[in-house]
């Protein structure tokens, strides 16, 4: 297929000035990498595994109390698997807050990274999810098993090398 | 040492995915000791069909008919965010006139949404009535979308840059005789529902969920007004037109099934109320009389201008996602529907990542009905507002 050739380009991290939260946590002392903001204009941090429980634990105490979203990306066959998180400040009568992305790179051959369900628990089922779509191991998970998947299903549907078993189109079932 | 002769083992029986009141194919293993439930584990995927895969190689145009059927009770925000991913990705504008149409056909979605949890949730918790009642209001709503779009719920009507058609000859009139309509009636539901007194003992103080709990696992839309924090995505994101209206957003402190109740009929009257402002304002009137005023402009007529047409500039069939990502969000009847969308300047996205809200607020269940009675996860389920077809997409 034509758009497995293209790569999505999200790793010109190099000259992309920090925004506040970014310079927030570098003063803090925890290591990431900014990558360009997002068509919203949301800072999007780069942050490595081992990092990632200690700084998403800093952006808790910063308050980002509302983990909106978890997800999984696959970069193309063959290349790394992204865990990206949208974290936002809830408040009451809240005009437009700031608002934050994580995005977590982990090999395609070891994809482990420690679970953000102890700061967020809205992280149980959507971890569960990306575990079941792209086989991204959650580390520290209460319950990291198949969620919307039959539990006996084998290989992980979402990433862009799987193959569907038994798959034929329509027409060339003669 | 006594002991006592009533005691039983703990009990664990299984309800769903079949069960008549399991909104959906929705299995619960619920672990028993007599009437109180120790544990419960909801076990999805009976409707997952990978909306998210089949994303990935279609075009915005062919993904549209599939998305209607994400959550089926409220068809045009799935629609909408839909098109808003792409659009907002690609800087697409679009007239005012198709903005107010947008809102309009979004608000009575949320109120047929809204008619068809009061109904269940009713009968869930043993009243029946309601549930004929709300259904004499929802065709109604049903019948100005089949005028509107052709269909009663898989609409297929909202394009990248504006909807697919402009409102047909009296829709607006019609429209407007609805609100007049509907508004009384949701004082005759509140008369015959909330206060009485069986409907209040089934509800009240049952499911609470605290403030901090609300947050913390993510909650959105009713689920998280009702515990006491004012967050509305209108009024947070300000998207479409929802600044020219007058209307508030509804929320309530105590975090139980009743406030759950009391906010999503308040909405379904601020949502009655937005209708009426947006079809009054609607840029350039009912299409008769832009029609009309067309025509006796001449080509050059004012009322040809981008702000009032139904679509900007047509979307081609292999629009192109641009490069880029980003995450959009609206606020659904169940809470924030949102997209994460990777783009790498194909037809098709790289990356098309679903946010349903019903997915996200169905986690707090086993928290909700641990402690309560056997009964009372009828409620709770109910009160949630879960549509499977969105939880598993």
């Amino acid at each position: 297929m034509a758009e497995e050739q293209v790569t999505p380009a999200t790793e010109t991290a190099a000259l992309v000035s920090a925004g506040p939260i970014s310079q927030w946590l570098t003063s803090q002392g925890f290591g990431h990498d900014s990558l360009d903001r997002d068509h919203q204009g949301v800072e999007v941090l780069k942050v490595e595994r081992e990092f990632l429980l200690p700084v998403a634990t800093a952006l808790y105490a910063y308050g980002f109390n509302y983990l909106r979203c978890q997800g999984g990306i696959d970069l193309g066959p063959g290349e790394d698997l992204v865990s990206f998180y949208y974290l936002t400040k809830l408040a009451d009568n809240a005009e437009q807050p700031e608002e934050v992305a994580l995005k977590v790179q982990v090999p395609r051959h070891d994809p482990r990274l420690p679970t953000l369900y102890w700061l967020w628990k809205t992280a149980d089922w959507q971890e569960r999810e990306t575990y079941d779509l792209y086989g991204i191991v959650y580390e520290g998970h209460p319950d990291l098993k198949r969620i919307l998947m039959p539990e006996d299903w084998v290989g992980w549907p979402m990433r862009k090398d799987y193959i569907t078993p038994d798959f034929y189109e329509l027409q060339d079932a003669y | 040492m006594t002991l006592i002769e009533t005691r039983t083992e703990p009990m664990v029986i299984n309800m769903g995915p079949h069960h008549p009141s399991m909104h959906g194919v929705l299995r619960l293993i619920v672990t028993l000791d007599g009437e109180n439930v120790i544990d419960c584990e909801p076990v999805l995927g009976y409707l997952h069909r990978s909306m998210e895969k089949i994303a990935e190689n279609r075009t915005v145009v062919q993904y549209l008919p599939y998305v209607t059927r994400w959550d089926y009770l409220a068809t045009m925000f799935t629609e909408a965010i839909t098109v808003n991913a792409p659009e907002k990705l690609a800087d697409v504008a679009v007239p005012r006139r198709a903005r107010y149409i947008r809102v309009i056909m979004l608000e009575l979605s949320r109120i047929a949404s809204h008619l068809l949890w009061l109904g269940p949730f009713l009968a869930d918790v043993g009243a029946q009535t309601p549930f004929f009642y709300i259904f004499r209001e929802r065709e109604m709503v049903y019948d100005l979308f089949e005028a509107a779009t052709g269909m009663r719920m898989m609409h297929n009507y909202f394009r990248v840059g504006g909807v697919a058609a402009d409102l047909p000859y009296g829709w607006v009139d019609k429209c407007e005789d609805f609100c007049t309509y509907f508004l009384p009636k949701v004082d005759e539901y509140e008369k015959l529902i909330t206060n009485n007194p069986i409907f209040r003992k089934r509800v009240q103080g049952v499911g609470t969920l605290s403030r901090e709990d609300a947050i913390n696992w993510g909650m959105s839309g009713p689920m998280l007004r009702a515990s006491g924090v004012n967050w509305d995505l209108r009024r947070v994101d300000h998207y479409e037109v929802y600044d020219d209206f007058d209307w508030a957003v509804q929320w309530h402190t105590d975090g139980d099934c009743f406030a759950r109740y009391l906010v999503r009929i308040g909405e379904m009257r601020e949502s009655c109320k937005i209708i009426q402002q947006a079809l009054k304002g609607l840029p350039g009137g009912p299409y008769e009389n832009l029609e009309a005023k067309r025509m006796g402009g001449g080509p050059k007529s004012e009322w040809n201008t981008f702000d009032y047409q139904f679509t900007g500039k047509k979307s081609a069939p292999n629009f192109k996602i641009p490069k880029g990502e980003h995450y959009v969000r609206v606020e659904a009847p169940k809470g924030e529907l949102g997209i994460y969308v990777l783009g790498d300047d194909s037809p098709f996205p790289w990356r098309w990542k679903i946010r349903p809200p019903g997915f996200i607020n169905l986690q707090v269940l086993p928290q909700l009905v641990r402690g309560m009675k056997v009964a009372d996860i009828m409620a709770i389920l109910g009160s949630i507002d879960v549509i499977m077809g969105e939880v598993d997409r």
